[in-house]
């Protein structure tokens, strides 16, 4: 054991810059003590007004509830350290998200790879659903993928304890092209059907390969969401003109979703249109999705080894220093863009290697 | 089972889309045959994985599983689809063959499909024949089996003229002398072992008179006992030999 291996500082040695958001950077670390690669994300210091304890109130979620939890489709939170007001957080290392996959266009995503992130997905979520815990940002740039093929739910900044009847939330949440109906219309108390619908826009790019509905502004993506899917009436949906913020659309008929996912089973359509239903109250659960037939039915889900990884990690693995772990090139996540939320508070910057 | 009834069923359909039939060519002929509506065209193949993910078609060889591929082309009337089953970017096994005529899209058949409809051809043709002879085929108990041509009529012509015939040969279809003993003989073994009941007014002739009946009635009996005389019965004696064979000419 090192001689500085309690001081929590040097116990992890950098060994490559990852990446930066607008909270924190990201650093690939080795833990000297038990030699394992981690990532470790060393909270920026906010200003007084954003955290009046000193510490980022995102930090404090995510530490928060991720020292409660443990499981094999969530990132481990493996410790915490910090001087003064700088705080640091060490996780799992992960070798790439399901961003990168899905923009490598290298990689064939075979249906049984598409049912294996699916599965990963749904597992995780269904633990964290079953633990009172919305997660309330899943997107494929926070669905992490390590060199066995074991997908993890990380970004833990937005999620949130849910179970109170009374309790208000904030409609200011879930990266706008994931976000469900409900919530982009205002609705001020919700449940695990907004992370469902995420899951439901997550299956449909791994299968198209690019953004199912890409909205560019709140009322783009109500307009993109009814025009594809169709607009709710309030049979289908009881008091839907009664939510806060509640536009009246045009009829939309909507697309059959077999003339979209053309390459789609009819088991994995019925799972579509459960994950998109209108109404969130008959949205489907995790639990009820995973006992779908599309997922006993062949193809089987791609065992993790087997299922893709990018290139460049392939290219950088091959290329590592036994020594350090270190990969040649270091592979760098790029600022991609910054979106901007409804209300004028700036959201997370997307992350991409 | 279910499977070859489906094959069987893809064997009688053809399909075209009257649209896209003009600008047919090696390079839009996959889109072609890969349209929702085609029957022949199984939408959860790695063709249509590689389009729904707007990935080129060069991937194919590096995927697993059902894809189709464009065999051969003879412009601009024929083109040839087979589908297979990748197992490897260099190892495919071949399914079925698909040919586009025209535009038309037809399933190639199978060389078991194409033996078993030679086979029942075959069969068809040979039934018929054997119909059409067997109506040609004439039996006498005089003479046999014979085939008679003479009349290529249709068969119910052929029926009718036979029953002419049969009115107007009566002298030359008449049995021979040795038939017609021959005959006498059977029918005459037949009634000794099978003797017909006795009616029942002959019955009552037969029983002895009542006590109290006069003469005039037993006279009466007997009168006509001798009417009727004993039944003269001719049969074959025990060690009596068969009539010799007749031996053919």
């Amino acid at each position: 054991m090192l001689p500085n291996a309690n001081d929590k500082t040097e116990r992890y040695a950098k060994l490559s810059f990852l990446g930066e958001g607008q909270f924190a950077t990201v650093y690939k670390a080795r833990d000297t003590v038990t030699n394992q690669i981690v990532a470790v994300k060393k909270i920026k210091k906010g200003s007084r007004e954003d955290a009046r304890d000193g510490i980022n109130r995102t930090a404090l979620r995510e530490i928060k509830i991720l020292q409660e939890l443990q499981h094999e489709n969530i990132i481990g939170l493996v410790d915490v350290f910090g001087q003064l007001s700088n705080v640091s957080l060490v996780f799992d290392f992960m070798d790439t998200d399901l961003e990168v996959i899905i923009k490598d266009n290298k990689i064939i995503l075979t249906q049984a790879n598409i049912k294996a992130y699916a599965i990963m997905t749904l597992k995780g979520l269904e633990y964290l659903h079953l633990n009172w815990i919305l997660h309330r940002d899943l997107k494929p740039n926070n669905l992490l993928v390590n060199s066995d093929g074991i997908l993890k739910i990380g970004d833990f900044g937005l999620a949130k304890s849910f179970g109170s009847p009374n309790r208000i939330y904030t409609h200011h949440v879930v990266t706008r092209w994931y976000r469900s109906p409900e919530l982009l219309f205002g609705a001020r108390q919700y449940g695990t059907g907004v992370d469902m619908w995420a899951v439901g826009c997550i299956l449909a790019e791994l299968m198209l390969r690019v953004p199912f509905m890409p909205g560019d502004s709140d009322l783009d993506q109500l307009t993109r969401i009814f025009s594809t899917l169709g607009t709710p009436t309030e049979a289908e949906w009881p008091h839907l003109s009664k939510l806060h913020d509640y536009l009246q659309f045009r009829n939309f008929p909507g697309t059959p979703l077999d003339n979209i996912f053309t390459a789609a089973g009819n088991d994995l359509i019925h799972l579509m249109q459960r994950l998109f239903a209108m109404n969130p109250l008959r949205r489907v659960s995790c639990r009820e999705a995973l006992s779908m037939p599309y997922f006993a039915n062949k193809p089987a889900p791609t065992v993790g080894p087997k299922l893709p990884m990018p290139s460049a990690i392939l290219a950088a693995k091959e290329g590592a220093n036994p020594q350090t772990g270190d990969t040649k090139p270091a592979l760098k996540r790029k600022l991609v863009e910054t979106t901007v939320r409804g209300n004028g508070l700036a959201q997370k910057k997307r992350l991409q290697f | 089972m279910a499977s070859r009834q489906m094959t069987n069923d893809h064997l009688r359909l053809s399909w075209h889309d009257t649209q896209m039939m003009a600008t047919l060519s090696p390079q839009t002929v996959m889109d072609y045959f890969c349209r929702k509506s085609n029957p022949f065209y199984d939408h959860m193949c790695n063709n249509e994985t590689v389009r729904m993910q707007r990935l080129g078609p060069e991937h194919l060889h590096n995927m697993i599983g059902l894809e189709y591929i464009l065999l051969h082309v003879a412009e601009p009337i024929l083109y040839v689809i087979r589908k297979q089953h990748r197992h490897n970017p260099s190892e495919a096994t071949p399914i079925a063959d698909y040919y586009i005529i025209g535009g038309t899209v037809y399933k190639a058949p199978d060389l078991a499909n194409v033996i078993n409809s030679r086979i029942l051809n075959t069969v068809v043709n040979l039934q018929s024949a054997f119909e059409e002879a067997s109506s040609y085929a004439r039996y006498h108990p005089n003479k046999g089996y014979t085939w008679d041509f003479s009349s290529n009529k249709v068969f119910s012509d052929r029926s009718k003229s036979d029953k002419k015939d049969a009115n107007s040969a009566k002298d030359e279809n008449s049995g021979t002398l040795f038939q017609k003993q021959r005959v006498d003989m059977l029918l005459a073994e037949l009634l000794r072992k099978f003797p017909p009941p006795i009616p029942p007014m002959l019955q009552n002739l037969q029983q002895p008179p009542p006590a109290g009946d006069d003469l005039n009635t037993a006279r009466n009996a007997s009168e006509m006992n001798n009417a009727t005389g004993p039944l003269d019965i001719k049969t074959e004696g025990v060690d009596m030999k068969p009539p010799p064979e007749k031996k053919s000419k």
